[in-house]
């Protein structure tokens, strides 16, 4: 019964004729349009559901961003004026800066962390599955909210971090809380994440064929030139394929900062994430048109920049053949 | 052989889509005729636990409504709140206070309470104001509050310093006593939080003969009163009566009594809501005192007045306003709901359920009824309360304040920033 129905929900792809052939042999499976009816057939859930929920309200708030809308009164047209406003808007553009810092800074660490641990675990380390369990457990954990309130715990002014200080006879300041430094926990908290491109970057590195080591190794090559002459360059595709997973993710941040910082994006805008700035605009000050007009702002912006790492993957990402 | 498959996987699909649509069950109706009614409000386990009897109580003598009671803490609620009216979600009873009303009543999101029967004949007049905006009663007091000063005498009594006399002492005693004690007490102890809030920036003003806003909705305090009040709250700060700067910050995004350095012993004063007298006290866990704000003898105008502490509101989209009419009756009105919440959300504002539940008062209940009666006759003006927009200001002063408080702007250029973005604010 069970293998009478995989091909059938195979998707509907472009198989190579050697395949095919085989296939037809087959009796049991049906071929051609067919069996792309019945894919999409089992697709139709989904699409439902991403016309309901994805791409209706993707553009209501397309035609919301020019409007002025409060929420309790029908949209007023406004043509550009959203967008015009947002030029002007001294919060906007310092929400701008602290996600380019936050997401500039944390996605790269994140990414060498991750790198390193997989270099690490990758060495033939008894019990692997146990440390790539526990390694793989913040991306897990990190967006929750409670994560969020045990950051703002461990990094309060009575916090773990405190405490340590204070061993030390320092007394530190509250480090959630001061302009200098809140932004700072939150990357800390998104580096912590590391575990998701981990685990990718371990299964890239057991691709890479030990004979190239091997003859590598012949030729006198040492562990460092090994690394950066033969495991780099293999894994420049998973580097990449991270990078711009990761990237997309961190312009979305929300939960850890409006957690950490009371919903304020606290002290004085230190933690004002992009997103937590749209919230705000849109849920607290009844601002929806501009809310929207930020998000597809945000979206330009996130297209740009994957636009941008594409372009710029031709010259170091290296496919092999 | 192929049709038998594209059958089979019909049938699969058509099982997965019957299981899907039997989640998505649900209505505010149950079969038996039951009206159920949602109730939003904020407040700590003590007022949930209170909450929850009174909604028991009103259960029992209403059979066919059902409350379901929904709450969060301060910071959080009116975020949701503003979410769930978005999605056309929004409980039918609920809480607001301050500019809240306005904000909502404004923008249409209210019930005119004329067009429910719902009595308000015993409801104090101030109080009752707080809810009626451009002629339409919007919403009903729960009780009456004040600004005050919470005292912990245990605090002052381990620094050695004297409680003050709440009836005639100056802004100069206030920063007199308070330095004394950043003195006299222990680390970790402070005289008290960063004072800089709106209701306390209202009472300031208003002393001065000011007020944050006009009757007509702009801003109305000078730029000359913020920049003595933060060039007193940055002596404190200095002084070490308030904690330092990112300790402040942490705490404004906990506004729970029982986070404040109040609530937790560690301070000798704090500026709060009568009505929180009985959680502060509870939290400390010592006898708290309330006296009136620094400043009232001697200023051109009390700036302290009685203000309606929360305010019960109807959706305009519920589906049962009757329903939600006859439980907020219950909440105002009812001697047997008075007896249950007491003094949690202020004196109540009813005058025979206040007169009602006077002998089952306890100890802070009775001070903070003292309280609010002892102030009645020495109020200041009712207070205008701000247009729609400004529900934004207790962020922007936030903001601002932190930038004082961190040294990145002198009061002066505060004042001037403070200003321009609530302005902007209030035209929005």
């Amino acid at each position: 019964m069970s293998n009478r129905l995989t091909p059938a929900i195979a998707p509907p792809e472009r198989e190579p004729p050697l395949a095919r052939g085989r296939r037809r042999r087959r009796r049991s499976s049906p071929s051609g349009p067919a069996r792309d009816r019945i894919g999409y057939l089992f697709l139709t859930p989904w699409f439902i559901g991403m016309a309901l929920f994805t791409v209706g309200p993707i553009l209501a708030s397309l035609y919301l961003s020019f409007t002025e809308y409060t929420l309790l009164k029908p949209p007023e047209w406004l043509g550009l004026d959203n967008y015009r406003q947002m030029l002007e808007d001294p919060r906007l553009h310092k929400s701008l800066a602290v996600t380019f810092v936050y997401v500039f800074v944390s996605v790269p660490v994140q990414l060498v962390l991750a790198l390193a641990l997989a270099l690490l675990l990758n060495r033939g380390v008894r019990g692997l599955g146990f440390y790539r369990s526990v390694y793989y457990l913040p991306s897990l954990l990190a967006g929750s909210v409670s994560v969020a309130i045990l950051w703002r715990q461990i990094f309060g002014k009575e916090g773990l971090v405190n405490q340590v200080l204070a061993t030390a006879g320092i007394e530190g300041v509250s480090w959630v809380a001061h302009p200098d430094f809140a932004l700072g926990t939150l990357i800390v908290l998104n580096a912590w994440t590391f575990g998701a491109p981990m685990v990718i970057f371990l299964a890239g590195l057991r691709q890479i064929p030990h004979s190239y080591y091997e003859a590598a190794e012949v030729d006198g090559a040492g562990p460092v030139s090994r690394f950066f002459r033969i495991t780099l360059p293999l894994l420049t595709p998973i580097i990449f394929f991270n990078l711009v997973l990761q990237l997309i993710g961190a312009f979305q941040s929300f939960t850890q900062a409006f957690v950490i910082s009371g919903g304020r994006g606290g002290p004085s805008d230190a933690t004002l994430l992009y997103t937590l700035y749209l919230y705000e605009r849109g849920f607290g000050s009844f601002d929806m048109g501009y809310a929207s007009a930020m998000a597809w702002v945000l979206l330009a912006i996130i297209a740009v920049l994957t636009g941008l790492n594409f372009l710029f993957a031709k010259r170091w990402v290296f496919y092999g053949n | 052989m192929s049709r038998r498959s594209t059958r089979l996987a019909a049938l699969c699909l058509a099982g997965v889509m019957l299981a899907a649509s039997a989640c998505g069950g649900g209505s505010s109706e149950s079969d038996d005729g039951t009206v159920e009614l949602r109730f939003g409000w904020w407040g700590n386990n003590d007022r949930a636990d209170a909450t929850q009897k009174v909604i028991d109580a009103f259960q029992a003598r209403n059979p066919g409504i059902k409350v379901k009671g929904s709450y969060t803490d301060f910071n959080s609620y009116f975020d949701r709140l503003a979410t769930e009216v978005a999605a056309g979600r929004a409980p039918d009873v609920i809480t607001l206070g301050g500019a809240y009303p306005r904000e909502y009543g404004d923008r249409g999101a209210l019930l005119d309470l004329s067009k429910v029967n719902l009595k308000m004949d015993k409801i104090g007049a101030a109080a009752l104001g707080n809810g009626k905006f451009g002629g339409v009663q919007y919403g009903v007091p729960s009780g009456v509050n004040a600004i005050a000063t919470v005292i912990n005498p245990a605090v002052f009594e381990k620094a050695g310093v004297e409680v003050p006399d709440g009836d005639t002492w100056t802004w100069d005693d206030f920063e007199r006593i308070t330095k004394e004690l950043a003195g006299k007490l222990p680390k970790g102890t402070f005289a008290l939080a960063d004072p800089t809030r709106t209701d306390m920036l209202d009472v300031y003003s208003r002393q001065r003969g000011e007020a944050l806003y006009t009757a007509d909705g702009k801003v109305a305090i000078s730029a000359k009163t913020l920049v003595d009040w933060w060039t007193m709250t940055l002596g404190l700060r200095d002084a070490g009566a308030t904690p330092p700067a990112s300790q402040t910050a942490e705490l404004i995004t906990q506004p729970a009594p029982e986070q404040s350095l109040m609530g937790r012993g560690l301070a000798a004063m704090q500026f709060d809501w009568s009505n929180q007298l009985t959680a502060l006290t509870k939290a400390a866990g010592a006898p708290l005192k309330l006296i009136r704000v620094p400043g009232e003898t001697g200023a051109t105008q009390p700036g302290m007045w009685l203000q309606a502490s929360q305010i019960y509101s109807i959706n305009a989209r519920s589906e049962h306003p009757e329903e939600a009419a006859k439980f907020v009756d219950f909440l105002v009105n009812s001697a047997d709901a008075g007896k249950i919440i007491l003094a949690d959300r202020g004196i109540p504002a009813n005058s025979d359920v206040r007169e009602g539940i006077a002998s089952v008062l306890g100890e802070e209940e009775k001070a903070q009824a003292e309280f609010i009666d002892g102030l009645t006759p020495k109020a200041g003006p009712p207070l205008v309360i701000g247009p729609a927009g400004s529900t934004d200001t207790p962020k922007i002063l936030d903001r601002v304040n932190a930038e004082v408080l961190f040294d990145r702007q002198k009061p002066a250029e505060a004042a001037a920033d403070f200003l321009q973005q609530v302005g902007t604010a209030i035209q929005q």
